[in-house]
């Protein structure tokens, strides 16, 4: 103990840690109605950085060539020591990273949380939903398997709607005309660096917006429950008297890491196939095309969108419709309560927006 | 129970659950990222008796490394290591001179593999090999 605390001393004499630690650490107070909602935002950080170790890990072994792809993934399955551990935890931390970004999405809303002065925040947590659901596509091809190569096929292909730059734009994003090797290669470009150096950057933006602005006050079990703020001038949202991120918080955010990683350790050891549909086993062939081949789970709604509307750029523009008034949902909903029940209308939009994108999921699935 | 014996006990637990959990990690890491045993050619090479002429070398992998088959001026068959004993370059035959040359750091060697001049400490590695029916068996 003497020696930890001599190093803490001399880094303190010529960094000021214990200043830094006292004010982001023991003197950062939360509001104390603060609930477990708030945790998502951890876990998601803990999920994502999981993510990219065992993608480093999982580099060692992959070879990003259509020959050789699916052969070295089949042998990081059966042959290197744990290499199934390894990349199971990455094949199904994509999934439930997807899952835990919704719940945070969700709380976000419910709770009025992206409401002025956190438009930003809510922008920059859009962006990295676009860039999660992108790293996840990008990552599905890499296998080369049947599910991978026909999965990207209907993928790719939907940017075909498009009026006049469609055709150009699938070439564009294929490097070939149809999904071949090409396509691989800037994938796996994407996926390994492209992406995860977009989605670093828009953490560290969407974290010092946190910051910056402070950490809003949960609208539930108080009498007032109305925006506050009023936009006159740049004021940090303080909470006198609330509880300090550490010990307090920190600890109810590794409460909820813990409960995430048994959720998630479950899937892995138990039913590590849960994502996985039986063409994910097969070696792509550009010439045998799988019966009913579906995309992720989180992509399935968009997917019946598609087959609903018989004209695939109705479909298209209203999916981007869609997006685009969730992107900007803090610029429409301007009002200034924000305790979900005193919200019908958002209550009946959100509820039922929710009830039909679970609903077309559901009928994605089953059609 | 006091508050301080309480809290010893409480970390003492910690720690102990904090080991199992890093011990947990840091196997299956340790092992996935360990070179596989087996992962180099290993077992024996065949190379038929007529691709070594004499006075000529015929280089091989062996072992996951590689290797030298040399048929002197007289007939005689040796099977040497190709790794340079100085910093692990692989030598080149030098027909002229019958001997080997190690491009690095100017190492040579006899026909036989011991050291004539330059750095390298050792003379290389002998292989053991057998011929039979027409093929050289090394290994």
């Amino acid at each position: 103990m003497t020696l930890i605390k001599s190093v803490i001393d001399w880094i303190d004499v010529r960094v000021g840690i214990r200043e830094i630690a006292e004010k982001e650490l023991t003197g950062y107070l939360l509001p104390r109605n603060i609930n477990a909602w708030y945790s998502m935002g951890s876990i998601l950080l803990f999920a994502f950085a999981l993510q990219v170790v065992t993608g480093m890990l999982l580099l060692i072994y992959y070879v990003p060539d259509a020959e050789k792809a699916f052969k070295s993934v089949t042998a990081i399955m059966n042959d290197v020591p744990y290499g199934w551990l390894i990349r199971m935890l990455h094949a199904v931390g994509s999934n439930m990273m997807v899952l835990v970004l919704l719940l945070h999405m969700i709380s976000v809303l419910f709770m009025g949380s992206y409401k002025k002065p956190r438009e930003l925040n809510w922008v920059t947590g859009f962006i990295l939903l676009s860039m999660i659901q992108g790293i996840s596509l990008t990552g599905y091809l890499l296998p080369w398997s049947q599910l991978s190569f026909w999965a990207t096929t209907v993928a790719t292909n939907s940017a075909n709607a498009i009026p006049v730059l469609g055709p150009y734009l699938v070439e564009f994003l294929r490097g070939s005309p149809l999904v071949g090797p090409p396509t691989l290669g800037r994938f796996f470009a994407l996926h390994v660096a492209v992406i995860p150096a977009g989605i670093a950057a828009m953490i560290a933006a969407h974290l010092f917006f946190l910051k910056r602005t402070g950490v809003s006050t949960p609208p539930f079990g108080q009498q007032d429950t109305l925006n506050q703020w009023r936009g006159e001038s740049y004021t940090h949202e303080n909470h006198p008297g609330g509880i300090p991120f550490f010990p307090d918080f920190a600890l109810e955010d590794l409460r909820s890491i813990a409960i995430y990683m048994a959720i998630f350790l479950a899937v892995v050891f138990f039913d590590p196939y849960l994502f996985f549909p039986k063409d994910a086993f097969i070696p792509a062939n550009a010439f045998v095309t799988p019966a009913h081949i579906k995309p992720e789970w989180y992509f399935l709604a968009n997917y019946q969108t598609l087959k609903i509307f018989p004209n695939e750029l109705i479909g298209l523009s209203l999916q981007g419709a869609a997006m685009t008034f969730l992107a900007l949902l803090p610029f429409i909903d301007r009002g200034r309560e924000r305790h979900p029940l005193k919200r019908p209308l958002f209550m009946i939009c959100s509820v039922g927006g929710l009830l039909l994108w679970i609903g077309l999921s559901i009928w994605g699935h089953l059609s | 129970m006091d508050t301080s014996s309480r809290r010893t006990f409480l970390a003492v637990c910690l720690g102990g659950l904090g080991s199992i959990a890093t011990a947990a990690v840091a196997w299956p890491l340790f092992r996935y990222l360990s070179p596989r045993s087996g992962s180099g050619t290993s077992g024996k090479v065949v190379i038929p008796d007529a691709e070594v002429r004499e006075g000529e070398a015929k280089f091989f992998e062996y072992a996951g490394s590689s290797a030298v088959l040399i048929r002197k001026r007289g007939g005689e068959l040796i099977a040497l290591s190709a790794v340079c004993t100085h910093l692990g370059c692989i030598v080149q035959w030098e027909k002229d001179k019958q001997d080997f040359l190690c491009p690095c750091h100017g190492g040579h060697y006899s026909a036989d593999g011991a050291v004539t001049a330059g750095p390298p400490p050792k003379p290389l590695i002998k292989l053991p090999f057998t011929v039979f029916g027409g093929n050289i068996t090394v290994g």
